[in-house]
């Protein structure tokens, strides 16, 4: 088992090692943020001042040695854009990345796997219709669309909702009264913004439910459980949902990932500080250690989940670490 | 009768209170240069010296993420939005104010030897940062020395020594004539001019100023979250009155439906730049109130037009380009018909700029028949493919307008839309920027430091992004640099000016108006609120501390 994990973890530093080249690569590709900072009519010599103070001047093996160089230890290098330590920057948008991403989660949850239980239960019937729908809706409908609607509804014609960022609230690391508060306070901010980011995946949540519990439902062991005479909401209860579960929970913590790390468009339209807006703004005026500390900190997210997820595997089925 | 008589007493009290609260400032003016001096014209600065409380919350959204660096004078770039920030937080030896383009500020007084070889300023006596600590001469004499943003290489180069007299006396003396010092000085072109404390800067270094500043400005920093929101609040020791409103907010908020929704649910207090299809609803709201705010002209470049081989060599097809575009249309679809159509492609706002208004130069003309008929004399009786047309971004409609207009005559392109970063990489290239040479690209600047600053960057062959290089142009541009002579160097830009238009060269649109709007908790209620636009040439509304809210609930 040992070495099945430290196995695992080589592979995961060669994957954060590749996605770390490949974005510094990529990066690079996108264009001059020089032109971009300097501005049309720059003089030549003050542009190569902003060259060097952001370490373009030097060949591009040794920006990336500089560059390996910092990231080992913790530092993801300056913002062209927004003139600051990018940590300290990310790590001031995390917690509202987090809160956002938790509540749009909570709501997939809630709304997805009730609907989709129901479905499978009641398949081929009026529910099991309406459960489609509001699949097929949830996932036809763009989250933008969702929340512009919801800005006109609630915001605007109704006047219940504030349309714009998250609030005063805000969790500072170094003040650990506010570790606590920050999640529980301006509320009324956070419901509008998780809803339509929440709601785009309760759709994707509704079908994987559905579909698992229709595969359970129709498996051999139930059947069998059934044959018994166990009681059909014991069997749904304890044998089918907890079976049909399992892809669901895979799938909704990739989803958690994602909504944290990539809730860009929910984020421009609610002007809400989290970590997409970021990578949105890096991209856009050619940040580079803007987008690649970003993109490395999705990443890192991405392949400690995998990590997880395959060490517990490793456990849960001694097959697997044994094929490895 | 008693009622009138106490009116007549509030009215006189109400008169004589005004006089007392506003007074321009005329100090005794020793001389602090000797011999000949240049004829400078700075405004005396209009100090308020009755102390009201501020009161109120003013949240303003700018159309940007909100970049620290802007807080940070040293490294000023060409941004004009920068100056919001130093309007707030800095103040500048002179700069723009209602009263004038150059205004004294933290200096009281301001000479310059007829030679243009010295320049020397007095400080207001009595100058304090937030902390307390003196403003003086050193910091003034540091700052410059420290500069690092646009223009910082000429200021160098042209710097012989400073010469600091006293605590609030300071000359600056010049290894030759340094004709554009005061203009380039001012405030409202760069940022060597807003004074930052050396104390504080040297203890926190450039991080720390970034993420924390202090000057001698309107409004005292509280709190940033980079990119999203940063919170000033009013400084009662300011030189020149007490700010008017107690707490500014600003909020980063890049897309325009935010923008308006915010002012709709009445988060925020002000917002710039309405524009296109969301103008209208703006305009239809009862709780909303606008103003145009004119800024810059819309124009078009043809980047190697001076290649034999390019269609825009015949001055000709320039024409009809002009000639086939409906500016009228074109503004009151972008701008709800407040843009005007305008003839020359510098704002007017600009003193030595030439009037387009048909006055100093003719509003140009929409006639396809007569743009037809140009284009039949030319090689192209039937009209030509070009390449390109590369609008503005993200004013795609704009171009799609004018693509529209140019192809109902014959000229036919597609409409390149680059995303905003690689539109301002292209352009800063200039004519390189631009392969080929069957473009048309449609730009707007609205660039500080007189009509000769945009002429410097885009009609002149030294420039880096030139699209214009002619030799009548260059001669003119020769003399202008050479000239000590304010009123020759006036007709010479002018002189560029009109050769660009007549030439075509530069083929301007309309005049655009900048919208901003404010929402009901903006005093003084209904009309007056314009007055904070009162600054000339500038694009926001400053200063800061006039400006008046209502007070919290």
């Amino acid at each position: 088992m040992r070495r099945y994990i430290l196995v695992r973890a080589l592979y995961s530093l060669v994957t954060l090692w590749l996605l770390v080249t490949i974005i510094f690569g990529m990066v690079r590709l996108t264009g001059d943020p020089i032109q971009m900072k300097g501005e049309v009519g720059a003089d030549p010599v003050y542009l190569e001042e902003i060259k060097k103070r952001w370490g373009l001047d030097k060949a591009l093996h040794q920006q990336y040695a500089s560059f390996i160089g910092k990231l080992l230890q913790g530092d993801f290098g300056h913002s062209f854009e927004k003139s600051l330590s990018v940590r300290d920057i990310y790590f001031e948008r995390l917690p509202n990345s987090l809160k956002l991403g938790l509540a749009a989660f909570v709501i997939s949850i809630v709304l997805g796997v009730p609907l989709g239980m129901l479905s499978a239960l009641r398949v081929n019937t009026w529910w099991d219709n309406v459960g489609k729908m509001i699949a097929l809706v949830g996932l036809s409908m763009p989250g933008f669309f969702v929340g512009m609607v919801l800005i006109i509804i609630f915001g605007i014609e109704l006047g219940w909702l504030p349309v714009l960022g998250k609030g005063g609230s805000a969790l500072v690391w170094g003040s650990p009264s506010t570790w606590l508060t920050f999640w529980f306070r301006d509320w009324l901010h956070l419901i509008m913004p998780a809803f339509a980011l929440g709601w785009y995946f309760s759709g994707a949540m509704l079908r994987i439910t559905r579909s698992g519990m229709l595969d359970v439902l129709g498996s051999d062991y139930i059947k069998l459980v059934r044959l018994k005479g166990v009681p059909e909401r014991m069997v749904v209860a304890k044998h089918a949902l907890k079976n049909s579960m399992i892809p669901v929970l895979t799938f909704a913590g990739l989803n958690l990932l994602i909504m944290v790390n990539v809730a860009v468009v929910i984020e421009v339209i609610f002007n809400w500080p989290g970590v997409g807006q970021l990578l949105y703004d890096g991209l856009s005026n050619r940040d580079f250690p803007m987008v690649q500390g970003v993109v490395l900190m999705s990443g890192l997210m991405i392949v400690m989940l995998n990590f997880t997820i395959d060490v517990l595997y490793g456990y849960v089925d001694p097959r697997i670490r044994l094929s490895r | 009768m008693i009622t009138r008589f106490l009116a007549a007493i509030a009215g006189l009290t109400l008169v004589a209170a005004t006089c007392t609260d506003v007074a321009a400032q005329s100090p005794s003016r020793a001389p602090i240069l000797s011999g000949p001096l240049a004829k400078l014209d700075i405004k005396d600065a209009q100090i308020q010296t009755a102390k009201g409380k501020p009161q109120g919350t003013l949240t303003i959204a700018q159309h940007f993420g909100l970049d620290p660096g802007w807080l940070d004078p040293l490294e000023h770039g060409y941004a004009i939005t920068q100056m919001t920030y130093d309007y707030l937080v800095h103040d500048a030896m002179i700069k723009p104010m209602p009263q004038g383009e150059f205004t004294y500020s933290l200096a009281e007084q301001a000479e310059m030897t007829a030679d243009f070889l010295k320049a020397a300023f007095r400080l207001r006596p009595g100058l304090k940062f937030h902390d307390g600590q003196p403003l003086t001469t050193a910091d003034v004499k540091w700052t410059y020395e420290n500069f690092k943003g646009f223009y910082s290489k000429l200021f160098r180069d042209k710097l012989e020594h400073i010469q600091v007299v006293d605590d609030r006396t300071i000359i600056f003396h010049f290894k030759q004539p340094f004709l554009e010092f005061m203009d380039l000085y001012n405030g409202g072109v760069s940022g060597i001019g807003w004074i930052v404390p050396r104390h504080y800067y040297e203890k926190v270094g450039r991080d720390g100023f970034k993420a924390h500043p202090i000057g001698a400005g309107p409004y005292k920093f509280v709190s940033q979250q980079a990119g999203v929101q940063m919170v000033f609040e009013a400084w009662g020791e300011y030189w020149r009155r007490t700010p008017a409103t107690k707490t500014i907010v600003v909020k980063g908020i890049s897309q325009l439906a935010a923008r308006v929704a915010g002012l709709e649910t009445g988060e925020l207090d002000l917002a710039f730049g309405m524009t296109g299809k969301l103008l209208p609803r703006v305009m239809q709201d009862k709780n909303l109130r606008w103003v145009p705010n004119y800024t810059s002209v819309w124009y078009l470049m043809f980047p190697g037009y001076n290649e034999p081989d390019s269609p825009f060599h015949d001055k000709r097809v320039r024409q009809a380009v002009s000639l086939a575009i409906n500016r009228q249309f074109l503004a009151r679809q972008e701008s709800q018909g407040i843009g005007k159509v305008w003839g020359n492609w510098i704002s007017p706002e600009n003193r030595d700029a030439v009037k387009g208004d048909g006055t100093e130069l003719p509003l140009p003309e929409f006639n396809p028949e007569k743009a037809k008929q140009m284009l039949a004399q030319t090689k192209f009786p039937n009209g030509f493919d070009f390449e390109w047309y590369v609008p503005f971004v993200p004013y795609l409609d704009m171009g799609e307008r004018v693509v529209t207009d140019l192809r109902a005559v014959g000229i036919r392109g597609k409409l390149q839309a680059v995303e905003g970063p690689a539109f301002r990489a292209k352009i800063g290239q200039g004519r390189k920027g631009y392969p080929g040479n069957r473009t048309i690209v449609q730009n707007i600047d609205p660039r500080p430091g007189g009509a000769q600053a945009p002429i410097s960057v885009y009609a002149v062959c030294g420039s880096p992004a030139s699209f214009v290089c002619e030799p009548p142009i260059e001669e003119l541009w020769a003399k202008h640099q050479t000239s000590r002579n304010p009123e020759e160097r006036d007709r010479l830009i002018k002189a560029i000016q009109k050769v660009l238009i007549e030439e075509y060269y530069m083929v301007p649109m309309y005049w655009n108006p900048f919208v901003h709007v404010v929402g009901p908790r903006v005093l003084p209620e209904g009309k007056g609120f314009e007055r904070y636009w009162d600054t000339l040439h500038a694009p926001y509304p400053w200063p800061w501390e006039v400006w008046e809210v209502k007070a919290d609930k």
